[in-house]
C-alpha cells in the first residue's frame, strides 16, 4: 500500500515538473474562424517549449532548405527579440483597408497577430523567447554555425 | 560611522539611479499612413529602444553597419558636416528657396531645427520635414561620402521631445511621421 501511494507520489511529481517545464516559456495559441456558413473553427493550444524539442526530431533534410534561408537572417533576430521582449506591450502595426484588419502587437512575452479578413478570422500568438529557440534549432539543422 | 554615511549615500545614489533609469519612458517612432478617400490606414509604432539594437545587425543591400549607403548622393568636393557646423551657428532664416514651375522647395533653420518645406504642384502634395540638429549632426557622423548614419540618428532621437519629423499631405494620401513617449498612435 505505501508502496503505491510513494509510486503515486512520484508519477505526479514527474506528471507536474513535467508540465511545469512543457508551460515555462508560455503557449503557442492558434485560431481560425472561417466565416462561410460550413466554415471551420481550429483552435490550437501548443507548449511553445515543445516546439524547439519537437524540431530536433524532424529529419535534418527537411529542415535544410529552412537553415539556409534563416541563417543570415539570425542576427537580427538574436537583436530584435530580446529588445522585443522587453519594450513594453503594445501595436506594432496595424493595416486596415476596405476588406482586410491587421493587426501585430507585443502582449505579455508574445508575438500576436490578429487577422480579419472577408472570409476568415486568424489568431495567433507566439511566445518571442520560444520563437527564438525553434529558429535556432531550425538554423543549426544544417551543421554548426 | 563616516564609511557608513558614506555606503549609504552611495547605496542613495544608486537607488536614485535605477529608479531614474527605470522610470524613464520608452520613446516610440510612429508612422502613420492614411487614404482619406478610400479610409485605408497603415500605422507602424516602432520602439525606439528596438530599432537601435536591430538596425547596426542588419548587413543587407544598402544598410551596413548601421550606416546607409546612398546611391545618387553627390557629395564630391562638398564637405557636409562642415556645412551643418556652420548651419548650426548660423541665426535662424531662410537659406535656400527654389521656386520652379513644378515645385517650390524652400530651406530654413526656425528655432534650431532644420525645416524643409516642398511644395508639389503638380502631384498636389505638401511636404514638411523637421530634423532636429542633433539629429542632423548624427545622420552624417562618422560617414564616408554618400552615407547616413541611421544608428546614430536613432540614438539622438531617443533624446528629442515629442514632435512630428514628417508631414505629407496630398491628394490620395497623407503621411505623418512623429516621435513621443506613447506606445500608440492615438
Amino acid at each position: 500500500m505505501i508502496f503505491l501511494a510513494k509510486l503515486g507520489v512520484g508519477v505526479l511529481g514527474t506528471a507536474f515538473v513535467a508540465g511545469a517545464a512543457l508551460s515555462s516559456e508560455g503557449f503557442i495559441a492558434v485560431r481560425v474562424h472561417e466565416k462561410s456558413p460550413d466554415g471551420k473553427n481550429i483552435n490550437l493550444f501548443v507548449p511553445a517549449a515543445a516546439v524547439p524539442v519537437a524540431l530536433r526530431f524532424v529529419p535534418r533534410q527537411h529542415l535544410a532548405q529552412a537553415s539556409e534561408n534563416v541563417r543570415p537572417y539570425l542576427p537580427i533576430i538574436d537583436a530584435a527579440i530580446p529588445a522585443l521582449e522587453q519594450a513594453p506591450d503594445g501595436v506594432l502595426v496595424e493595416v486596415i483597408d476596405n476588406d482586410d484588419h491587421v493587426l501585430i502587437s507585443k502582449r505579455g512575452g508574445s508575438l500576436v497577430v490578429d487577422v480579419n479578413d472577408r472570409d476568415d478570422v486568424v489568431h495567433v500568438s507566439v511566445p518571442l523567447r520560444a520563437a527564438q529557440s525553434a529558429v535556432h534549432e531550425i538554423a543549426a539543422a544544417n551543421g554548426p554555425m | 560611522m563616516k564609511q557608513t554615511k558614506l555606503n549609504l549615500l552611495l547605496l542613495a545614489v544608486l537607488l536614485t539611479a535605477t529608479a531614474v533609469w527605470a522610470l524613464t519612458p520608452e520613446r516610440y517612432l510612429h508612422v502613420r499612413v492614411t487614404n482619406p478617400s478610400t479610409h485605408e490606414l497603415v500605422r507602424v509604432n516602432l520602439p525606439l529602444s528596438l530599432a537601435e539594437k536591430v538596425v547596426p545587425a542588419i548587413n543587407e543591400g544598402q544598410l551596413r553597419d548601421g550606416k546607409v549607403q546612398i546611391g545618387d548622393f553627390k557629395a564630391d568636393n562638398v564637405n557636409i558636416k562642415m556645412i551643418l557646423d556652420a548651419v548650426k551657428t548660423a541665426p535662424d532664416g531662410e537659406f535656400v528657396t527654389v521656386e520652379e514651375k513644378d515645385n517650390n522647395v524652400r530651406v530654413a533653420k526656425e528655432h534650431g531645427q532644420l525645416v524643409v518645406h516642398v511644395i508639389d504642384k503638380q502631384g498636389k502634395e505638401n511636404v514638411d520635414v523637421t530634423i532636429p540638429w542633433e539629429v542632423a549632426q548624427a545622420l552624417t557622423a562618422n560617414t564616408d561620402k554618400d552615407q547616413i548614419n541611421v544608428e546614430a540618428a536613432i540614438k539622438a532621437l531617443e533624446s528629442v521631445g515629442d514632435m512630428t519629423l514628417v508631414t505629407v499631405t496630398g491628394h490620395d494620401e497623407n503621411v505623418r511621421i512623429w516621435i513621443d513617449s506613447n506606445s500608440s498612435d492615438k
